[in-house]
């Protein structure tokens, strides 16, 4: 019995080392800083001005280019470091929306991974605030869920109203599930290092030439428009699990 | 000695502890210290637990629920001079769905393409729509809200309007901590006000709890609606809240093929949540698209009008064999789930 009470203030030790707003040694942290740049062939992206050609020939230009960010981690090795559970709605058309930042342990990563789209919980919770706000025209109102990442855009193959074609690719559940994790290296003998008090910098490279094919073709003549979950949806989301790559690391800016 | 010590320090460690988780559990939201007064939402003596609670994530208080009666009776939710609030299409004495109508009007006096449903007991509901399509309570003011044959409405225009108000900032502090007016607060009280309402006191629940006695003819139709109704309209919600197609040709010029469109699924096609009978006999017309204006029309069709289709529900393969003096007793007994202290209790009025 004794014993048992000697041993009491131990475990409220451990506690407190457990939580990290009371730590008895603080790791020591920086930020990182993750930068999308999106592209069409290795081109930034020009919204409305730009021209660009797929590879069935089609011309069109992109007006809209929004997807979404979740569920990041920096890798050392096998260890994992999460970013606190976080939202991130990446969108062209606004300069703010290109780039987010988090705090890290110091030391060396060597690969970052994250979700393409927002977790099935997220999508049947009820009304969701910041990056999940459905004022960010994001969150389908007929048949619920959050669209994980859109562009939309003119082509005159595209043949209907205005010439304007939309993919709007979703669905969180069973066999209409797009949610993709992404895993990026970085570019050869490039690391991480983050170190106390500063920001390092990940730049990603989003391609938009990924959407139309590989492994699927999507011809914008054969599908105009994408807006519900379903097969269609599905292929475009296993092609633009591509587009992401990671362009460059920048250590210790700042 | 040695023991007081250790008693000592197990007691601080335990003080110590106890501070953290109260310093963890502190509402920021309410710095000033102002709580709202929070309400119970009441389980009806008997009734199940409803399968999720609504309220877990959006706990109830009475300035929440007037917060959101007041939004859903105005207007600016809906696109400047339409003059459509929620309760244009929902109104109480119609047991919160439209009088009369097969379909509502909305923005320029465009139709709706199916019939507003009632509104009541939906902290039973885990699905809202005729198709099943919406998954969450708070989320669903959304649809009507922007929809262009509707209120025609964007988020970004409404929380304007109400951050313009002289009343709202105060109300949204008054229920949420600060007067921040954002979508989630204004969903989340829109919530709590449609969440309470809760039909649960017709005279077939005085039955029940002893207070009053069923005619002969009342008590005759229960013993039909309980042969050959119940399986669906389950009590004492009276729905058993599934998706089934109930045997309605299609219209042709609608063709809504219900929850199809939401699965994507063959199988699901013409298949409609199958509504309360609560408050029946004040919220016709009847069916997704408002197709009958009569009790006597609904049971007409499950006596000889029921199309055979390959999703048709299973228990309606074989008509319901009703007599007419059934027919008749079942009527006197729907109209028994008739409930003014619902509709119209001050409460939930304008």
């Amino acid at each position: 019995m004794k014993s048992f009470f000697l041993l009491l203030p131990f475990f409220f030790l451990s506690f407190l080392n457990s939580r990290s707003s009371i730590n008895l040694s603080p790791p020591k942290t920086g930020s990182v800083k993750i930068t999308c740049v999106n592209t069409v062939k290795g081109k930034p992206l020009e919204l409305n001005s730009g021209k660009y050609i797929n590879s069935f020939g089609e011309e069109y230009s992109i007006s809209k280019f929004k997807y979404y960010i979740s569920q990041v981690s920096l890798q050392r090795g096998k260890a994992v470091f999460w970013e606190p559970e976080n939202f991130h709605l990446i969108d062209e058309g606004n300069a703010d929306a290109l780039h987010f930042s988090f705090a890290l342990s110091a030391g060396n990563y060597d690969a970052l991974n994250f979700m393409l789209g927002v977790d099935s919980i997220h999508n049947v919770s009820g009304a969701q605030s910041g990056a999940l706000d459905p004022l960010n025209d994001m969150f389908w109102t007929w048949n619920n869920g959050y669209v994980m990442a859109k562009i939309e855009g003119y082509s005159p193959q595209a043949n209907i109203v205005n010439n304007k074609f939309e993919f709007h690719i979703g669905g969180f559940m069973g066999e209409n599930n797009v949610l993709k994790n992404i895993a990026l290296n970085f570019p050869a003998g490039k690391t991480l290092n983050i170190q106390e008090g500063k920001t390092s910098e990940i730049i990603i490279e989003a391609d938009i030439d990924a959407w139309w094919q590989q492994p699927n073709d999507i011809k914008i003549a054969r599908h105009p428009v994408c807006s519900s979950p379903g097969p269609l949806a599905k292929k475009i989301a296993d092609n633009y699990i591509k587009m992401f790559s990671i362009k460059d690391v920048v250590n210790n800016y700042n | 000695m040695k023991t007081r010590i250790i008693i000592l320090l197990c007691l601080c460690s335990s003080l110590a502890v106890l501070l953290i988780s109260a310093a963890d559990n502190r509402s920021v939201h309410f710095a000033d210290g102002k709580l709202p007064d929070y309400i119970e939402f009441k389980i009806p003596a008997g009734w199940p637990k409803p399968p999720t609670d609504i309220f877990a994530k959006n706990r109830l208080s009475e300035q929440g629920f007037q917060l959101g009666k007041k939004l859903f009776y105005d207007t600016r939710l809906s696109k400047d001079g339409s003059n459509i609030s929620c309760a244009n299409c929902h109104q109480q004495f119609a047991a919160f769905a439209t009088y009369d109508h097969d379909f509502s009007h909305g923005l320029n006096d465009q139709h709706t393409t199916r019939n507003a449903p009632a509104l009541f007991n939906l902290a039973w509901m885990t699905k809202y729509h005729w198709d099943g399509g919406i998954n969450h309570i708070e989320v669903q003011p959304l649809s009507p809200i922007t929809s262009p044959t509707e209120m025609a409405e964007t988020l970004e225009n409404i929380l304007n309007k109400l951050k313009k108000d002289s009343a709202y900032p105060k109300m949204f502090k008054a229920a949420f901590g600060t007067a921040e007016i954002n979508s989630q607060r204004m969903l989340k009280a829109l919530a709590q006000f449609t969440g309470s309402i809760v039909s649960s006191n017709s005279k077939y629940d005085k039955v029940l709890r002893g207070e009053a006695t069923f005619t002969y003819s009342e008590q005759n139709g229960y013993a039909v609606f309980k042969a050959k109704c119940a399986a669906c309209h389950a009590e004492p919600l009276f729905t058993d809240n599934s998706l089934r197609n109930n045997g309605l040709p299609i219209n042709e010029y609608l063709k809504d093929y219900g929850s199809m469109k939401i699965t994507g699924k063959p199988e699901d096609s013409l298949k409609f949540k199958v509504p309360s009978l609560r408050n029946v006999s004040v919220s016709f017309p009847y069916m997704h698209d408002g197709r009958f204006y009569s009790l006597g029309a609904v049971i007409e069709h499950y006596r000889n009008g029921i199309t055979v289709q390959p999703t048709l529900d299973p228990l309606l393969t074989k008509k319901i064999d009703i007599t007419n003096t059934q027919k008749n007793e079942l009527i006197y007994f729907l109209n028994t789930l008739t409930d003014t202290s619902m509709t119209k209790n001050p409460r939930f009025a304008k």
